[in-house]
């Protein structure tokens, strides 16, 4: 082994990544920049999860205490926990409330709560809770808070109870204990049966059609310029528009194909449950695959070669996963991230997606996503044919 | 008669570089033009000027007796570049098949006529094989069928010879020189002086202008030089 050669290799390695400065500048700064993003999003705050609270508990007159009313106590515990930001609503109110999203569950105490609480055969009380649902993770964990705080207010209550309850109908403090409030869980949208995959399926589809068909486009776009097809073909009476449209006809056929794979691929063999129409999800994905070839033919104008495509990953694919509602919901987002969210064509389409599988929602309710994804795609295949115009200068 | 190529002071600067500087060329019909000149001379330059890929900087261009850059035009223009510029993943017939339908302005390039072209340029018994699996050579070959398939009225040739083996440069040279009996005007570029002696009119490049032009036996003789590269030479030292 020759130690110079070895030595003149490395060297030559270094010098070369080196003189390519988008490289030492990706190396380098990309991952400070996921590690930035990723702790930004992992510390977030939990945000403060709005709840509807109906209160319709009399409470129940005690000797020597006066009312004492339970459903009052746990939502006073509820609002101690700091988790959630009660909004006292009506009845009649719940499901409009919950729709629009200002409330993503809501908290129901009948009339004799407390009276059932105190003086039923086995001091039990119902509440009804009624969640969103297309979120099993939250609604798992506002389900778990209600709990919880149902439980504290208990430890509470049967201090006072049990002194002014004992002389009527002297039943012991331990058996009081225990859970004695049952929560009824019922669901707007989607439901007990929906489970995480059926959450995170909708974004996962759109993502995996979205990257893939970008990547297929920026290849297929830098080999035309690379291997000097695309001057040959500058050179006859071809437009740069039909050029674009030529590719948007080809690819977008590749990424059809592509997408009613994945689709069916999904419902079929992973069986994940889905409302909504079928069409209107190819619809989407589509769409959105379409915005996939613009932004790609936008891209390879800025790479010279594969490896500057792979580049693109870190750059114009992370961020889009990170930021677009996939794991984590844009209106939790901190607020300096939001704009950034706001400018991925995926968080349009995610919305989108969620919206017709969770929410069984239909072309009325989702059509000003698909207004914006046609509108990305339609800017971006205009910047891209503007870049082949760039060549002949 | 009208020439077929015509420029005009035509100049194309690049920053401060003058890659073409003042260039007045006339190609008649039925010509074959040698544009002859070092690397760097501006001879590429040139041929994207007159196919319209660049856009004068001033003076300017006409082709068939339409300033370029014009689209439409192009469908009477073959191009050929120095790389073979092909489709790795496709067959030989799918380039050619792709490119007929890139040129033609009226009805489509048919199955006969590919069939032909590939003929021509020796490659009949290749139709189908992918063009990642030609021979460098082969591509050549395959690049000025592509050139031709669409039966152009002129060709602008940028050095379609380099790296092609001296048979195979017999042959391409034998197909030009049909082609311009056929009434085809051709302009070709080069640096190796012997196949100058094939074109009628020749012009000498040099950064970006024109040394001398006329038939290769006139510039000799204007030189009083035996060969075309002394006369090269000549014109050089003279214009400094």
């Amino acid at each position: 082994m020759n130690r110079k050669r070895v030595v003149a290799l490395a060297r030559r390695v270094v010098r070369q990544i080196a003189h390519d400065r988008r490289t030492v500048a990706l190396v380098i700064v990309a991952p400070m920049l996921m590690l930035a993003l990723g702790a930004i999003l992992f510390r977030a705050e939990a945000a403060v999860i709005p709840l509807g609270v109906v209160n319709q508990d009399i409470g129940m007159k005690l000797p020597g205490i006066g009312n004492l009313a339970a459903g009052q106590r746990i939502i006073d515990e509820l609002a101690a926990s700091g988790a959630f930001d009660l909004i006292p609503l009506r009845l009649e109110e719940i499901d409009e409330r919950l729709r629009d999203g200002s409330a993503q569950g809501v908290v129901t105490f009948p009339a004799d709560f407390t009276v059932q609480l105190l003086s039923s055969p086995g001091h039990r009380a119902f509440l009804d809770l009624r969640l969103e649902g297309s979120n099993p993770g939250r609604s798992q964990l506002i389900a778990a808070r209600i709990t919880e705080g149902a439980v504290k207010a208990m430890v509470g209550l049967n201090r006072v109870g049990a002194t002014a309850s004992q002389p009527t109908d002297g039943q012991s403090e331990s058996q009081a204990v225990g859970l004695p409030v049952t929560v009824n869980t019922t669901y707007l949208y989607a439901g007990s049966s929906f489970d995480l995959m059926d959450y995170i399926a909708p974004v996962y589809i759109a993502f995996l059609s979205f990257f893939f068909v970008f990547l297929l486009t920026c290849v297929a776009f830098l080999r035309e310029r690379s291997q000097g097809t695309m001057e040959r073909l500058l050179a006859t009476p071809v437009t740069r528009l039909e050029i674009i449209l030529g590719y948007l006809g080809g690819l977008g056929i590749v990424a059809l194909i592509q997408v009613a794979v994945i689709l069916l691929f999904t419902i079929w063999v992973i069986k994940i449950h889905y409302l909504g129409s079928l069409a209107l999800l190819f619809l989407v994905v589509a769409l959105l695959a379409l915005v996939g070839v613009g932004l790609g033919i936008l891209a390879s104008t800025f790479a010279r070669n594969e490896f500057q495509v792979i580049q693109f990953i870190p750059i114009i694919i992370i961020p889009q996963a990170l930021l677009s509602g996939m794991v984590w919901p844009l209106e939790e987002l901190p607020g300096y991230l939001r704009p950034l969210a706001y400018l991925m064509p995926l968080s349009y389409a995610n919305r989108a997606l969620r919206d017709i599988m969770l929410r069984g929602l239909n072309l009325t309710a989702i059509w000003p996503n698909l207004l914006i994804l046609a509108t990305f795609a339609i800017v971006f295949v205009a910047l891209g044919a503007l870049t082949v115009r760039r060549e002949v200068a | 008669m009208e020439p077929v190529i015509r420029t005009q002071a035509l100049q194309k600067h690049f920053g401060p570089i003058r890659a073409v500087d003042g260039l007045d060329v006339t190609v008649q019909a039925g010509e074959i033009y040698g544009l002859l000149g070092p690397n760097g001379s501006g001879k590429t330059t040139l041929i994207r000027l007159l196919i319209g890929l660049l856009r004068a900087t001033s003076g300017w261009v006409t082709v068939l007796g339409q300033p370029m850059p014009n689209k439409p035009i192009l469908a009477r223009v073959g191009y050929m570049t120095q790389a073979s510029a092909l489709y790795d993943d496709l067959s030989a017939q799918e380039n050619l098949g792709f490119f007929g339908a890139m040129c033609s302005a009226g009805q489509p390039i048919g199955r006969e006529r590919v069939a032909q072209v590939l003929e021509l340029v020796g490659l009949t018994d290749r139709a189908n094989s992918l063009v990642r699996t030609l021979s460098g050579g082969m591509k050549q070959r395959l690049s000025l069928a592509c050139t031709l398939v669409h039966r152009p009225q002129v060709l602008l040739l940028d050095e379609p010879t380099v790296g092609v083996d001296p048979q195979l440069r017999v042959a391409f040279w034998a197909h030009f020189r049909s082609l311009a009996a056929e009434g085809v005007t051709i302009v070709v570029s080069s640096h190796v002086m012997d196949e100058a002696e094939r074109c009628d009119q020749l012009g000498f490049m040099r950064q970006g202008r024109l040394l001398a032009e006329g038939s290769a036996a006139a510039l000799r003789s204007g030189a009083g030089a035996a060969t075309l590269e002394e006369a090269f030479l000549h014109y050089a030292s003279r214009e400094e």
